[in-house]
């Protein structure tokens, strides 16, 4: 126990801390200007000046340790001439520009110059002058502002591991920059806008637009970008978004975000926004009333039940919608028409891969808590980025790594390229092999629990790949020898799944690799998640197979506990799923669709056999906040509120369920579930629901899993797995593996072309936003600079990518870091988008998609 | 590539990739010249260390040149000792007879001056350094007769 007195109070502190952090317990505020709440002590603005008995100088207070008897004082007459004298010195630079600095009212310096002085300052020989700089899209820089308190250095290098930014030139010519000395051309977290105390680094996006007392009200929300579900605060006037801020301590990103959270908010104000009901009318969407619009679905959805059944009739719910939202289209798809035909994009591989895993450990395997994964001694890294698709969940492995974890990927490094301890990069598409390999000799090494007898049989009959097939996997049975004494070293492992490792290959023999590999060293999983409620798409129900709360449908039990409480009959035969729906309607079996939240011909590959079987459907309903590709198909097209505009709740890829809150409320869109709601009860359903929040009731009603979750318990933090409910556990069991005893044959020779995951687009949403289209304007092909230099092609000039089912011109971007033999495209911009390229087929044992039709022709095209 | 060579060779006497910077640089600037923002690349992927790092630690050092230099480095002291021996007329004159400015370079490229602070030499005042050769006790002719073996 260490004691110390500070400014006459007696502190006491069961670990050791910094005299700053002491003082702050004690509840007295030592002023700081280089300091910032989880960046590494600085000490160089000498603002923190506090006296110490016995030690003859002034000591900075966030460098010195507390030590026992200490006795500390904090504002004496000789510290606020100190503290006067140092803000002298940085108004000799600094400008007083404050009547239109975007900072005034929110600065620091600011506030300090006001509480300590000085109110004139001394020094005649003029100030620095150096320009603003507006080389970069998202981010101006003034430097003349810049008091070098080197927080943004160190909040880029040492959190974010960007490494952007640094200090150049010495004394008053020292400056913050990006490497290029204008562009940032960085990873545009933009967290360091949020550690900056002056306005020296600010926003470009909403420059001059505002004060910081404008803002009228915050509203607490969760970022709508991804799988994380980072807590975000929407600062509003009249009614519209000023800026998006993080907090430090609210949420599990804890004051960090992305550049899709922090910069991307702009596209619920797009032009491209829906702002009426249409209905088509001989090939041409008009606008009708929304009265008109639910009566034409209504009456139709009627009808096409009547003549054909409800089992003609589907649903595709959306991982950006909200539970409630889905919860309710998984309603009206069950309880109110009839059927189970239910699905969502999250079939492309997040659901599959869940699905699959929980079937071997049980429900909840892949809920493990993400700001855990810092504190871990290890991962594996295996079938994407995630710090691109997930990129707060990347920055835990990166200070994984940086707290001496070892971090191994296999596969492309991308982001983690500073942070893996080393990557191992197979051939296209074998890391089956791999992962055999390591699986096979972790086992003969190390000894198994016996408690999953199931998984342990699996495991004895697997084909141990030979040196040749590591030769042809182009990977050495050294590094084979090297993961396997890594990870069994190993004490605190995770595993990171990213969505390749189903998209390719043998998805259920990866994902049974995967959690051999899991259970071989008992690390907890955690699978990348590209939209923000994937995970609670499912567990509202949206499969055809399981009911809200992931209970089967086989299971009689749960069907009736359903009717019980709800009064409504639960339809007993297991339903299509997205790809099985596609089919059916192109073979005429399903005739109605009601789309919510997704655009199917820009997200599904196989597009002309997306299109075809949209065409041959007599009902296509589409629910969008854009006149998406699929929108434009459709016999009717209802406007939906977006994300800041309506309230629920997303449950991120840990499970953890957050409360969405409405900001911006002006839209001629509606809530989806409000949409649902009213169609529903247009088919006879008699509840009604008025807000989000009652939809919510009925959810923890009939989920045994949700039961007793209010919002107020989601908004304490307290939704996290496995909340109050029961999760189930005892159903997993037997499970199928394809070609266990078998391994694939690698293509040396193809191109393959492979979908890249931006950091600064998700989709097509991020389309729309302005700042992170000017980042990342328009589709590029990645290349490694070896396959570029092959066909000739420099960056910046044209190819010609072609598969059979697209031939289009592309520029071309190098990327070193690319594997030789890979191309990549992102699936964001209309019209030379990934998913154009390629088809599917489906793998039946996990029901997950396998990209086909991916090795492309690439030809330089001549100006 | 020599220069990579060389890097590897500075690396094996540091512990690690950061320590052999400021030795890296120094070789990327007898290569180039100077250090352009190309050769804080190459320096940064050849020590795997983040190109903005580089920057920020080569900016930071007087001896590293950060714009393309003449062939002959005049570095020369007008500190106090040297000052009062003289050394201002010499910058005079090396203005006068060469177009020479402080921080400039000669348009033939043949000579570069940087005014240096003091080079420990007030005994033999005023002194210069030429690249890497001494020169002290000069008076106006013989930093002309020395410039003048530097073609």
């Amino acid at each position: 126990m260490i004691k110390l007195t500070i400014d006459g109070k007696e502190v006491e502190l069961e670990k050791p801390v910094t005299v700053l952090e002491a003082a702050k317990k004690a509840g007295i505020r030592i002023p700081t200007l280089c300091y910032f709440e989880g960046l590494s002590p600085f000490g160089g603005c000498r603002l923190c000046l506090v006296e110490v008995e016995k030690l003859p100088k002034l000591q900075t207070a966030c460098t010195l340790m507390a030590a026992d008897g200490m006795v500390v004082r904090t504002e004496t007459e000789q510290i606020k001439a100190a503290r006067r004298a140092m803000l002298e010195f940085l108004l000799i630079n600094h400008p007083l520009d404050c009547p239109y600095c975007d900072k005034a009212g929110e600065c620091e310096l600011q506030d300090l110059v006001a509480k300590y002085g000085p109110e004139a300052g001394r020094f005649a020989e003029g100030k620095r002058q150096h320009p603003e700089n507006f080389d970069d899209p998202i981010i101006v820089r003034n430097m003349e502002r810049c008091v070098l308190c080197t927080r943004c250095i160190r909040m880029c290098n040492d959190l974010q591991g960007a490494y952007a930014i640094t200090v150049t030139g010495r004394g008053s010519h020292s400056f913050v920059e990006p490497f290029s000395g204008g562009k940032y051309n960085c990873e545009y977290c933009g967290n360091c806008l949020t550690v900056c105390p002056v306005g020296a680094i600010m926003s470009r996006l909403h420059r001059h637009s505002y004060r910081p007392w404008f803002v009228e009200k915050e509203v607490e929300t969760t970022c709508g970008y991804c799988g994380v579900g980072c807590s975000l605060i929407l600062q509003m006037r009249e009614e519209r978004i000023i800026r998006t801020i993080p907090r430090v301590g609210l949420g599990l990103n804890n004051g960090l975000l992305c550049v899709r959270g922090r910069f991307g908010y702009d596209f619920v104000e797009s032009r491209d926004r829906l702002s009426t009901p249409m209905i088509n009318v001989n090939g041409e969407l008009r606008p009708v009333s929304w009265q008109e619009a639910y009566e034409f679905v209504i009456r139709r959805l009627k009808e096409i039940k009547e003549t054909h059944g409800p089992t003609a009739i589907g649903g595709i719910a959306s991982g950006r919608c909200t539970n409630e939202d889905n919860y309710m289209l998984q309603r009206l798809m069950r309880f109110v028409i009839g059927t189970n035909n239910i699905d969502s994009t999250a079939r492309l591989y997040y659901a599959p891969a869940v699905a699959y895993l929980e079937q071997i450990f049980g429900q909840g395997i892949t809920a493990n808590l993400i700001p855990g994964i810092a504190n871990s001694d290890g991962a594996l890294v295996i079938g994407g980025d995630p710090t691109t698709i997930n990129p707060i969940l990347g920055l835990q492995i990166r200070a994984l790594w940086r707290s001496g974890g070892k971090v191994i990927v296999v596969g492309a490094p991308g982001g983690l390229k500073r942070f893996a301890s080393y990557e191992v990069v197979p051939r296209p598409f074998a890391e089956e092999i791999v992962l055999s390999a390591v699986v096979s000799r972790l086992v003969k090494e190390k000894e198994l629990k016996g408690e999953l007898t199931h998984l342990e049989e699996k495991i004895k009959g697997l084909k141990e790949p030979a040196e040749g097939d590591l030769q042809a996997a182009g990977v050495s049975a050294e590094t084979i020898d090297r993961m396997v004494t890594d990870l069994k070293a190993m004490e605190t492992p995770v595993i990171v799944i990213g969505p390749e490792l189903l998209q390719h290959g043998r998805p259920s023999k990866n994902l049974f690799l995967t959690a051999a590999l899991a259970y071989a060293i008992n690390a907890r999983m955690f699978v990348l998640s590209e939209r923000p409620n994937y995970q609670g798409v499912i567990d509202m129900g949206c499969l055809p197979d399981m009911l809200p709360g992931g209970r089967p449908i086989d299971f009689e039990m749960f069907r009736h506990k359903i009717e019980e409480t709800l009064g409504k009959e639960v339809p007993q035969n297991k339903g299509l799923n997205l790809f099985e729906m596609i089919d059916a309607a192109a073979d005429g079996r399903l005739k109605a669709l009601y789309v919510m939240g997704e655009d199917l011909l820009f997200s599904l590959p196989g597009r002309e056999k997306t299109r075809k079987a949209l065409e041959g459907l007599d009902l296509l309903i589409v629910q969008d906040i854009y006149l998406t590709e699929t929108a434009k198909m459709a016999d009717v097209v209802l406007p939906a509120a977006s994300w800041s505009e309506k309230d629920g709740t997303f449950t991120n890829l840990e499970r953890r369920i957050q409360r969405v809150r409405a900001g911006r409320t002006i839209s001629s869109g509606r809530p989806d579930w409000q949409i649902v709601s009213e169609i529903a009860r247009g088919l006879g359903d008699d509840k009604v629901f008025s807000s989000a929040h009652d939809v919510w009731e009925e959810v923890i009603h009939i989920s045994p899993l949700h039961a007793g979750l209010s919002y107020e318990d989601i908004s304490e933090g307290k939704a996290i797995w496995p909340y109050h409910g029961e999760p189930l556990r005892g159903v997993e069991g037997e499970f199928d593996v394809e070609g266990l005893d078998s391994l694939p044959k690698v293509d040396t020779d193809a191109i393959i072309l492979n979908m890249h995951r931006p950091l600064y687009h998700s989709g097509s949403t991020s389309r729309r936003s302005k700042a992170l289209i000017s980042i990342f304007p328009e589709p590029v092909l990645m290349m490694n600079p070896s396959d570029a230099k092959g066909i000739g092609v420099e960056e910046g000039e044209k190819v010609r990518l072609a598969t059979s089912n697209a031939s289009i011109e592309v520029k071309v971007k190098i990327d070193r870091d690319l594997q030789q033999g890979v191309v990549s495209l992102s699936n964001t911009f209309e019209g030379v988008n990934f998913m154009r390229f390629v088809d599917y087929t489906v793998e039946p044992t996990t029901g997950s998609m396998v990209i086909t039709n991916n090795s492309v022709k690439l030809e330089k095209v001549k100006e | 590539m020599e220069f990579l060579k060389e890097i590897e060779e500075i690396l094996n006497r540091y512990p690690d990739r950061q320590g052999a910077l400021l030795p890296s640089l120094y070789v990327a600037q007898k290569e180039y010249g100077w250090l352009s923002q190309e050769s804080y690349e190459a320096v940064a992927q050849a020590l795997n260390l983040p190109p903005a790092t580089v920057k920020g630690v080569a900016t930071f050092y007087a001896m590293y040149k950060h714009k393309p230099m003449g062939r002959h480095l005049i570095q020369l002291c007008t500190n106090v000792a040297c000052m009062v021996m003289g050394a201002e007329r010499l910058v005079d004159l090396l203005k006068n007879k060469y177009g020479l400015e402080p921080g400039g370079t000669t348009e033939d490229g043949r000579f570069s001056l940087v005014i240096m602070e003091c080079i420990g030499a007030c005994d033999k005042a005023p002194a210069m350094l030429v690249d890497t050769d001494f020169h002290a006790d000069l008076n106006e002719k013989r930093i002309i007769e020395i410039l003048e073996s530097y073609k």
